[in-house]
């Protein structure tokens, strides 16, 4: 492997950097580079966006402002303080 | 007597339907259970009703809501820390150490084949099934990863105010994104079929 080349987890780290903060030219080139010599750390970068995508579908479905839910627990809480 | 309570009562009525979703997500995202979130939300209306005359509107009746919340949440975590077992989930130690053993010595992957998960249509979203999947992937990572991850998603706030909240450097911050999103890579290849 040429040293002026990344490692695979160099360039992983540099995929997942990009999606968070800006890279330096030097580490985008670095990137481009390494991407089209090797189809893994391609895959790679579809991967964690698709991660991307199933973390945030995870989390919506964690927190939907259910609107029946929402009035259970008001209705649960209100109910609970006309007993005090 | 009866005049005042029932004026406090309706206060805090008003109160529940404006502000009680947003303290149970805060608390849901604190505690990551819905019984628990729900049962911190209810101790604080009660608490809240009680010491009424305290708040006197001298800040927003949402802020202080929400400081009887955070002072309720810091002493969950103090009463569970006590009593809670070890949970499943890695230590940050050993996720660093997992995700490096991803790749070899030449520090590339050890396991060049690519797994069609995420390479080929995004369908797998809309599987329940899957989202199950991703349910015990997210728990398998070490904590404080889990909340690294889940307040980028769960919040508009920026990389900073995260870093911030969680005390970590933003530079820590994409690390550990990184290194979580490598496990869930492995955990999602390993579990789904």
């Amino acid at each position: 492997m040429y040293k002026m080349v990344n490692s695979c987890k160099k360039t992983t780290e540099l995929i997942d950097k990009q999606t968070l903060t800006s890279l330096s030219i030097k580490e985008r080139l670095q990137l481009y580079i390494h991407k089209s010599m090797c189809k893994t750390c391609t895959a790679y970068e579809q991967q964690s966006k698709f991660i991307d995508n199933a973390v945030w579908r995870w989390i919506s479905n964690k927190t939907k402002p259910n609107i029946e839910e929402s009035n259970n627990r008001k209705k649960k809480i209100l109910q609970e303080l006309d007993k005090s | 007597m009866k005049t005042i309570d029932m004026e406090s009562k309706l206060i805090i009525e008003n109160w529940v339907n404006d502000y009680s979703d947003a303290l149970f997500s805060w608390a849901f995202y604190k505690t990551s259970s819905k019984e628990t979130a729900e049962d911190l939300v209810q101790d604080t209306f009660l608490a809240a009703y009680n010491k009424l005359d305290s708040f006197k509107g001298n800040s927003q009746p949402k802020t202080w809501l929400f400081s009887i919340l955070n002072n309720k949440v810091v002493d969950y975590y103090r009463l569970s820390s006590k009593t809670t077992k070890k949970t499943v989930s890695l230590t940050e130690d050993q996720g660093v150490e997992l995700s490096n053993g991803f790749f070899n010595d030449s520090e590339n992957w050890k396991d060049a084949s690519i797994n069609p998960i995420g390479t080929q249509d995004q369908e797998l979203l809309d599987n329940p099934e899957f989202n199950k999947v991703m349910q015990h992937c997210m728990d398998d990572l070490p904590i404080h990863w889990k909340q690294a991850i889940t307040s980028k998603y769960l919040t508009d706030k920026k990389a900073d105010e995260i870093c911030q909240d969680l005390n970590i450097t933003v530079s820590n911050y994409w690390q550990i994104i990184h290194r979580a999103k490598l496990l869930l890579k492995k955990c999602l290849e390993t579990k789904w079929i």
